[in-house]
């Protein structure tokens, strides 16, 4: 089967393109999930 | 005061500003003048060839020439915030956008009209016969030119790289306007040159959708 | 958070299966033969990248008209997916494209069009970097958002009728008028995990949109005190 090769290429590229995007999100909203708990008990103590 | 006597004025107010330095106009001219050199370098500017791209680069020069003409539009209503008073000074905001378009669209057209013998002469192309068509294409592009940028003007005024954002947000929306101007001037510039209507009815259409977005969603591009 | 679990699960499932669908029970095509499924995802991604596009023009004119920040937070969010599944379409194009017809990449009205989308919504983006005020930037950014949305239909008209010398090899998105049902179920099941995964993924966004909403909220709560 020939172009078996771009056949996975593409998808492989494809996918990938999903991944980054999505571990990008992850990781920034666990950064800041860490930040807004940060937050949140300093408001706790000032009150 | 209507909507066309406040636009009036305003128009009135935006050309005596310009005439009165005529620097916009000036700087303007010579820097397409300069593109036009530069890009005769590129090809053999006496060849046929200088027909069908010299109709593109041609426009292509109008367009950068355009991005940085329109930057001053709403940047120098910052300095003493003489927007605020021009808001306050008519009743219907669009009235200030159509003013400001009217005027771009002008200058435009008046750049165009003073470059078109310098470009005839230089990539040597016969424009005499068809002068009163190449009118109405400059006309027509000119006026979508002005519609974009003055709305895309507004906007990069209010934010930083102001400078550099204006082109950068112009000149992909205004690719319609790119392909349609070019293909109806080299139509116009050919050895048998014809009236390309598909491509002045496009421009029209154009026209029409923006300046109808711009009258819809104006009064929204200039709140405090 | 285990809803969010289980949808991700769904998704990979979906995805999955489509992939398996498209590269194994999908018969092979005549002409193009193993290249052509490349097409289930490639025209599958952009249906979606193209949805995610319709959402952005959507929230933008919602927010302009309600001035919620809900959404200005689905604009970005569905703006920066759409441009991920529009990355994918133009990646994947130009790899099916060197076999297929020897080139990478051709001026045709859909492609270039594709490409100056790309492009207005990388502006929409970036105009939103240049703008510190939250108000200003969503509202700007919104107007700038319908403007770019107008635009495309124009940017694919201009090309159909204008550029007519370039005539571009049968773009592949005939294969989707390929009779053949079986192609045609594949087709369709890809397009639906692609959307599916669209969803998830404006969902994660616009949770971490929110995130930083509520963020800015403490902060000035904790500076005013």
């Amino acid at each position: 089967m020939k172009n078996l090769g771009s056949v996975f290429a593409a998808y492989v590229i494809g996918w990938a393109v999903f991944f980054v995007f999505y571990v990008t999100v992850a990781r920034r909203t666990s950064q800041l999930k860490d930040e807004l708990d940060r937050l949140r008990d300093s408001v706790k103590k000032g009150k | 005061m209507s909507l066309l006597a406040n636009t009036g004025v305003l128009l009135g107010k935006e050309l005596k500003t310009e005439f009165r330095s005529r620097e916009l106009l000036t700087t303007t001219i010579i820097f397409v003048v300069i593109v036009l050199v530069l890009f005769s370098f590129t090809f053999d500017p006496l060849s046929d060839e200088a027909r069908r791209f010299g109709a593109g680069l041609l426009w292509l020069a109008f367009l950068f020439a355009a991005s940085l003409m329109l930057q001053p539009c709403f940047l120098r209503e910052q300095t003493n915030d003489t927007l605020s008073a021009l808001r306050l000074s008519v009743s219907d905001p669009f009235a200030i956008f159509l003013a400001k378009l009217a005027a771009n669209t002008l200058f435009l057209m008046v750049m165009e009209l003073l470059l078109l013998p310098v470009f005839a002469v230089m990539y040597s192309v016969p424009v005499m016969g068809v002068v009163h068509w190449l009118l109405l294409v400059f006309f027509l592009g000119s006026l979508g030119v002005s519609i974009a940028g003055t709305a895309l003007s507004s906007i990069s005024a209010q934010a930083r790289m102001r400078e550099l954002l204006l082109p950068l947000l112009l000149l992909p929306m205004l690719t319609p306007i790119l392909i349609a101007c070019t293909e109806v001037t080299a139509a116009l510039m050919d050895r048998s040159p014809y009236v390309l209507w598909k491509g002045i009815g496009f421009l029209v259409a154009f026209d029409v959708v923006f300046l109808t977005a711009l009258w819809l969603f104006g009064e929204y591009l200039l709140e405090e | 958070m285990w809803k969010r679990a289980i949808f991700a699960a769904v998704v990979v499932s979906l995805m999955g299966a489509a992939a398996y669908a498209s590269l194994f029970i999908a018969p092979t095509e005549r002409t193009m033969g193993t290249l052509q499924r490349i097409f289930y995802f490639h025209a599958a991604a952009a249906w979606a990248g193209m949805t995610a596009f319709s959402v952005t023009f959507v929230a933008n004119l919602l927010y302009v008209w309600r001035r919620q920040p809900r959404w200005d937070s689905l604009g970005v969010s569905s703006a920066e997916v759409g441009l991920a599944f529009i990355t994918t379409v133009l990646i994947t194009g130009p790899i099916w494209a060197k076999p297929a017809w020897g080139i990478y990449w051709t001026w045709d009205a859909r492609l270039t069009s594709t490409f100056v989308l790309w492009l207005l919504y990388i502006c929409y983006l970036l105009l939103r970097t240049l703008i510190d005020e939250p108000d200003r930037r969503a509202l700007l950014s919104a107007l700038f958002g319908i403007f770019s949305f107008l635009d495309v239909p124009l940017v694919f008209g201009a090309i159909r009728w204008f550029r007519t010398q370039h005539p571009a090899p049968v773009i592949m998105g005939d294969g989707s008028s390929g009779l053949n049902p079986t192609m045609k179920a594949t087709f369709f099941f890809s397009v639906l995990a692609m959307h599916v995964l669209m969803v998830f993924l404006i969902m994660e966004r616009n949770r971490l949109e929110k995130m930083r909403l509520e963020v800015d909220v403490i902060r000035h709560e904790l500076e005013v005190a």
